[in-house]
């Protein structure tokens, strides 16, 4: 019984990794396949960890770290909640007439990470290009072309992040990708320090995007 | 020459030294050092049971009642119950940062009102019961500046022993008759959080 069990469970998760290979994009067709929300404790194969697990950042960074050694710390500006997709030996950025080997096409919206939509919240009004973002939670996603990231704002939160929808974008803004000799594997979000405020970096494959951020407090 | 002089453990510390260097001076490495993946990855449940899906399947029945964002540590062949958690002390009911649970309507927790916002959650266990606690200090590390005064609510909760072994601690909400049970599962052991909306 355990063999066929665990045989089982390995096609399950060989089902699993072969649609999460695939374009993950696909509008609503593949949704169930590309979700592995576990619906009940019971619900084995789900509940182990996530392919593209999620991670959290705060501004100022590490301000959890820095609450701990000062209980009286100001509140935190920033927190951006995402999941991390590999690259695993995929183009990440392919023009629409690739339709195989990469992850997403340029000029098609991408949920700026994996599964839920990225969740980017301000504690204080923010400053992003020419928005002027008031304090709240906010999906954010992106459409890449070849040469720069549109980063967009959504009011649209709580979200599976294949079907934006962008009747309910607030602002975006526009940066200029920069190429370098990196590799990185897995896509990351950063904050960091600027003399104005800060930038979040985003980083994956030989791309990074910095999008600027300032705080009016 | 030199070589001969050097046994095999210093050839290990010899190779060492060689790596490190390595990945000092090597500017790609120095320029490009980004987290890794977590070891103890950061995962998040929703009640209703996966509602960002049922949202953009236009399925949603139920109103929105409760996220909890917690990180998942493994058992690792450890043994983890009176162990690696050591009885009557708070732990984080996770890993790395402290747990959170937002509350997107007015909830209540052992008789006790909870307004709707957001929450860290921890657990003293023990052998028999754990208590779990809800405290409004939010967006901190760990259990390491827990403070009681903070505390919203406690509650006793007994431990329930299951027959399959759970590898990642984890949480996920189940609907109850008056609301709905936060699981929390790890190892052999699991416990229902009632929460009553």
């Amino acid at each position: 019984m355990m063999k066929i069990k665990t045989l089982f469970q390995l096609f399950a998760f060989t089902i699993l990794g072969l649609a999460s290979c695939n374009d993950p994009i696909d509008k609503k067709v593949g949704v169930e396949e590309n979700m592995r929300i576990p619906v009940s404790i019971n619900d084995s194969v789900n509940l182990s960890i996530d392919k593209s697990p999620m991670d959290m950042n705060y501004y100022p960074v590490d301000y959890p770290m820095l609450k701990m050694g000062n209980p009286n710390a100001k509140a935190p500006l920033a927190r951006v909640i995402y999941s991390r997709p590999q690259k695993k030996g995929r183009v990440i950025f392919a023009d629409t007439t690739v339709h195989q080997n990469y992850i997403q096409h340029y000029g098609e919206p991408w949920r700026l990470g994996a599964n839920e939509c990225t969740e980017i919240e301000f504690f204080t009004p923010a400053k992003i290009g020419n928005n002027t973002i008031a304090a709240g939670r906010y999906s954010m996603y992106c459409i890449p072309y070849p040469d720069r990231w549109k980063i967009i704002f959504n009011n649209n939160i709580n979200c599976w992040g294949l079907d934006i929808d962008q009747s309910k974008d607030i602002g975006f803004i526009e940066i200029p990708v920069n190429f370098n000799k990196a590799n990185i594997e897995f896509f990351t979000l950063l904050f960091k320090d600027t003399t104005v405020g800060c930038t979040l970096e985003m980083s994956w494959g030989d791309m990074k995007v910095s999008m600027p951020i300032q705080f009016n407090n | 020459m030199i070589s001969l002089s050097l046994n095999k453990n210093n050839m290990k510390f010899l190779y060492s030294v060689i790596l490190l260097l390595s990945i000092a001076i090597n500017p790609i490495n120095a320029q490009t050092k980004l987290p890794a993946l977590d070891k103890s990855p950061m995962d998040m449940s929703y009640y209703p049971n996966r509602y960002p899906v049922l949202k953009i399947q236009d399925k949603i029945t139920d109103p929105l009642v409760a996220r909890v964002i917690y990180s998942r540590p493994q058992k690792n062949g450890r043994a983890i119950f009176g162990e690696l958690l050591e009885y009557d002390k708070v732990w984080r009911l996770g890993a790395n940062e402290a747990t959170e649970i937002e509350f997107y309507t007015d909830v209540k927790i052992n008789n006790t009102k909870i307004k709707k916002g957001r929450y860290t959650l921890y657990c003293i266990p023990n052998d028999q019961k754990w208590i779990i606690i809800v405290n409004k200090e939010t967006d901190t590390w760990g259990s390491y500046k827990y403070e009681s005064k903070n505390d919203i609510v406690r509650i006793d909760i007994p431990v329930v022993q299951q027959t399959e072994l759970v590898e990642e601690f984890v949480m996920v909400f189940e609907k109850s008759e008056t609301g709905a049970n936060l699981v929390i599962a790890w190892d052999v052991l699991r416990l229902n959080l009632p929460i009553v909306f």
